[in-house]
Formats: structure tokens, C-alpha cells, sequence
């Protein structure tokens, strides 16, 4: 039986590295790809929490769903920005967008 | 074994993470962001819930994967090995990083003894009301498997069936809204 406390220690690490590729990468597609680290992070706390509470509840799968599911939404809306500013600007290193319209 | 079995998983997750954040390559990032993806679907299944691991694998690794890397063969120039991967602030946000993730492992340390003896507890249920009830089962070993999940999702009484229609509704807005803004002709 592995203690609760291990997945938190796994998805704090996993959040951590999330975080860290949010702030420092340039490509927006690199950042695209820290955030769902940091949402998978997430996952696996409310998965642990709930194996914690002994499953009385199925309120953190649920939310899991939901969580895949607006992860999958928001990964194609920011690809579609993304490809829509690079047809307009060449790049989309985030450092040099300033702007979103033109 | 399943301790040695977690952590090997782990290691692997928290390798391969690391390894996509900071590697030169976009496209190596992407494959290295898939496996740490399935990684965490086996993490899942630590948990005991299988369902979610499968949907994991399935849209995680299986869709955003690919999302990503058609993102990145759509707007990268793909062979450019000299370009410059981090910007301007990545020392302070290493620092900032560690300094997260050092107070994420402590608290989690520190808190740890209320953990332990709930967790005995647990096995019988230790909340037995929740304030959204769906479909609470005591005295069962629940596994979050499509029979229990499913009817969770779509009860109007006690699951979450408008959070599910909500839902349903962004990913419509969502396929529209991605047409319309990744479109080639700008003048509608």
C-alpha cells in the first residue's frame, strides 16, 4: 500500500517542472506543454485525495473527467491561435508577441 | 515490489518531464511530454482508477500528443538546431521553481502525520456525508470503472449532469471556435 503522501510528493514534483516550463520557455507551443503537466499534477491529487477518503465520494474522478476534458478544449483553441499568429507574424516565440491584434 | 514498481514509474515520469522542458528539440519534447503522459496514466492505475487511465492514454497520449505535434510541424521550422529554447528569465524562474517545489515537498512532509492515521480509517469510509453525494457507496470497495462514473456524470439529482452538458456545450464552442480562428481567409 503505498501512502498517500507519495502521489503528493509525485505531483508536486510534476507541477514544479509544469511551472518551470511555463516561465521559461520561449516557444508557446513549450508552454502549451508545461501547462498540462501542471493540470496532470492536479489530476493526481484529486485522484489521491479521493483513494484517501476512502471513495465515498466520486466527486475527484469527476472532476478528473472534466479536467481531461477542457485540457483536450484548450490544447486545440491555443493550437489554432498559435497557428493563426504564426500565418501572421512568422513565429511564435512569446517573448516578441506584444500584441494580438496585427 | 509495488513500492519499487511506483517509484521506478516515478522516476520515469519526473525524467521524462524534465527532459521535455528543457531539451532543444521541440519534437523531442513533444514524444518526451507523451511518455511522461503515460506515465501518469500508470500512476492512475495505482490509484485504482483504471477507467480514467485508459481515457488518459486515450486522449492524452492518443489526442493532445498529436494536436501538439501537428501544432509544432504546422508553425516550426523543424531542422533549426542553433535557436535559443529559454528566455530571458529562466534563472530567476529556476529559482522560482525550486523554491515551489521545495515548499510543495514540505508542507506535504509536514502535514504528513494527520495523514497516516486517517488513512486507516478510510477503509470503511471516512466521510460518510458529502455535500454533493454522487452516488455514494459505503461498506463497497468502489472502483471507478464506467458502471459507477458514468451514472455519476449524467444523474440530474445527485451527479453532475449540468457541469456534464456545460461541458459538452464548450466543446462545441470549442471545435467552432478553432475552426474559425485557425481559418485561412480573415475577412468573415
Amino acid at each position: 500500500m503505498i501512502p498517500v503522501q507519495d502521489f503528493l510528493y509525485l505531483a508536486g514534483l510534476i507541477f514544479s517542472i509544469g511551472v518551470f516550463g511555463v516561465l521559461s520557455r520561449r516557444n508557446a507551443i513549450s508552454v502549451l506543454m508545461g501547462i498540462e503537466l501542471m493540470l496532470n499534477a492536479v489530476n493526481i491529487n484529486l485522484l489521491a485525495f479521493a483513494k484517501f477518503w476512502g471513495w465515498t465520494t466520486l466527486n475527484g474522478p469527476v472532476f478528473v473527467v472534466f479536467i481531461i476534458t477542457i485540457a483536450a478544449g484548450e490544447a486545440a483553441v491555443a493550437l489554432a491561435i498559435f497557428i493563426s499568429i504564426y500565418r501572421k507574424f512568422k513565429d511564435i516565440n512569446v517573448d516578441e508577441i506584444k500584441y494580438l491584434n496585427h | 515490489m509495488e513500492q519499487f514498481v511506483f517509484w521506478c514509474i516515478a522516476i520515469f515520469i519526473v525524467l521524462s518531464a524534465f527532459f521535455a522542458m528543457i531539451m532543444k528539440n521541440i519534437f523531442h519534447c513533444a514524444l518526451l511530454l507523451a511518455a511522461a503522459l503515460f506515465g501518469v496514466a500508470g500512476i492512475f492505475v495505482y490509484l485504482g482508477a483504471e477507467f480514467l487511465a485508459l481515457v488518459q492514454v486515450l486522449i492524452y497520449v492518443g489526442a493532445i500528443t498529436i494536436l501538439i505535434i501537428f501544432g509544432i510541424m504546422l508553425t516550426h521550422k523543424m531542422m533549426d538546431s542553433k535557436i535559443i529554447v529559454m528566455n530571458k528569465q529562466v534563472v530567476m524562474s529556476a529559482v522560482i521553481t525550486g523554491v515551489l517545489g521545495t515548499l510543495i515537498i514540505l508542507t506535504i512532509y509536514s502535514t504528513a502525520h494527520w495523514i497516516l492515521p486517517a488513512l486507516k480509517n478510510s477503509e470503511s469510509g471516512y466521510l460518510t456525508h458529502s455535500i454533493t453525494t454522487a452516488s455514494v457507496t459505503k461498506n463497497k470497495k468502489v472502483v471507478t470503472d464506467v458502471y459507477t462514473l458514468g451514472p455519476a456524470l449524467i444523474n440530474p439529482k445527485k451527479g453532475f449532469a449540468f457541469a456534464f452538458e456545460l461541458v459538452s456545450i464548450l466543446l462545441l464552442s470549442v471545435l467552432i471556435g478553432a475552426t474559425v480562428i485557425a481559418r485561412k481567409d480573415q475577412e468573415g
